[in-house]
């Protein structure tokens, strides 16, 4: 039905934002909950289902485990408990809002989705972003996230106006660090307020050196320089340029005093 | 569309328009108890139980609700008795205007059968969702502790 009706016809997770923004265009909605698509497994990483909710993801020993626990601080953020029983993970990565705090958080942690339109294919949730934007839909089956590495660590910032609120500007880093020293950095900045993306100036300023205090602040510097920084009504440019630099050096003395050497 | 669904207890079967609310079709049916607030999922005056779970009714389609249970504040009521969160509600004075109290209720059920001793903190929490413009929370989160405390104490655990 998707396929033969195209933009008429839309796929629902939960349905939150099928509801909120209504799409004047659907004649027809596929509710995919009702296929069997709700799991977390540990498989030396980790395998989530599209249709699994915030809570299931919350509530299961495997999302709670992964990476220090990474998944439940953030997704603990996300709406109200009421929406996350109902929100779906595949829904809020379909829906792609530029605020979503859980788009930069997958960026830094390389996931990857099988997805479907025809047949199952796999694409790194980047390369899922960007071809969204030439209009491509595929469906959404299952969210990867890699094995967790020896001497990794992984944090989260979000700035909101109330705990309720959607992030004015958010950010996340994963680095792995061997005796201090960044093996692998990555740093995703969302809210500004554009779609989170990826910020490689800044990563490869920080791989192949100590991520102590100078790395941090240079890295926050350049940060603050390298978003696309715009104004809104939730913010100036200027003033998310600030937060992207106090975001991303939280993010990474954490990862740093996780590491051991903070 | 035709959808069957239990609502507080009662299996129903019922035509629905497939871009209906949960919210209206259950004010349809005649369960007020459900209120209408915010209509996006900012207030929670519209949660309900869906197998066992509150969500925003407001925030549902009817459709996903076929062949789910579904509670309101009029199903938690057992022979004529009130759920130990009702009556710890009305104990602890956390009701002033009463809109809101439905909602708070069913977040409270919610985390309580999980839950059987929350943390103030995870009250806060699990009542995150819900809005009262009358209070300053403080009864609601006192009142939570306590249906906790007597439902740890024996009788009704659900």
């Amino acid at each position: 039905m998707l396929a033969e009706r195209g933009k008429a016809a839309r796929a629902v997770g939960g349905g939150i934002d099928v509801h909120l923004f209504r799409v004047q265009e659907a004649s027809a909605l596929v509710d995919l909950t009702s296929i069997d698509l709700a799991y977390v497994r540990a498989d030396g990483g980790l395998a989530i289902g599209a249709t699994t909710t915030f809570t299931e993801i919350l509530e299961s020993s495997e999302g709670a485990a992964y990476l220090g626990g990474i998944l439940v601080e953030v997704l603990e953020q996300v709406a109200s408990p009421l929406q996350r029983n109902q929100g779906t993970i595949g829904g809020t990565i379909g829906s792609a809002h530029p605020w979503s705090d859980v788009i930069p958080l997958l960026l830094v942690l390389d996931a990857e989705l099988t997805v479907y339109d025809g047949q199952e294919r796999q694409t790194p949730l980047a390369r899922y972003l960007s071809d969204r934007s030439t209009g491509a839909r595929p469906l959404i089956v299952e969210i990867r996230l890699p094995a967790a590495s020896r001497g990794d660590g992984c944090a989260f910032e979000a700035f909101t106006t109330t705990g309720f609120d959607v992030a004015i500007l958010n950010c996340a880093a994963y680095a792995v660090l061997d005796g201090g020293r960044c093996e692998i950095a990555r740093v995703a900045v969302g809210g500004t307020p554009a779609l989170a993306g990826r910020l490689f100036a800044v990563e490869e300023m920080l791989v192949d050196a100590p991520l102590d205090e100078a790395a941090i602040e240079r890295a926050a510097e350049k940060t603050a320089e390298a978003i696309d920084a715009r104004d809104d009504r939730r913010a100036t440019a200027d003033y998310r340029r600030t937060l992207a630099r106090v975001g991303v050096t939280r993010c990474l003395r954490r990862i740093a005093q996780q590491g051991g050497i903070g | 569309m035709t959808i069957t669904l239990t609502i507080n207890g009662t299996r129903r079967t019922v035509d629905i328009d497939p871009g209906e609310k949960l919210l209206d079709l259950l004010r349809r049916e005649g369960v007020m108890g459900v209120k209408v607030g915010c209509g996006s999922g900012d207030c929670g005056a519209c949660a309900v139980l869906v197998d066992g779970r509150a969500v925003n009714s407001c925030l549902l389609y009817a459709a996903k609700a076929d062949g789910a249970e579904v509670v309101t504040i009029e199903g938690l009521e057992r022979d004529g008795a009130l759920h130990p969160v009702q009556e710890a509600f009305l104990d602890e004075g956390g009701i002033q205007c009463g809109y809101c109290t439905p909602g708070m209720v069913i977040s409270a059920v919610d985390l309580l059968s999980r839950n059987r001793d929350p943390s103030e903190e995870e009250i806060r929490l699990a009542l995150s969702g819900n809005l009262c413009r009358c209070t300053g929370y403080t009864k609601q989160i006192q009142a939570v502790r306590k249906a906790a405390e007597r439902m740890r104490g024996g009788g009704r655990d659900d």
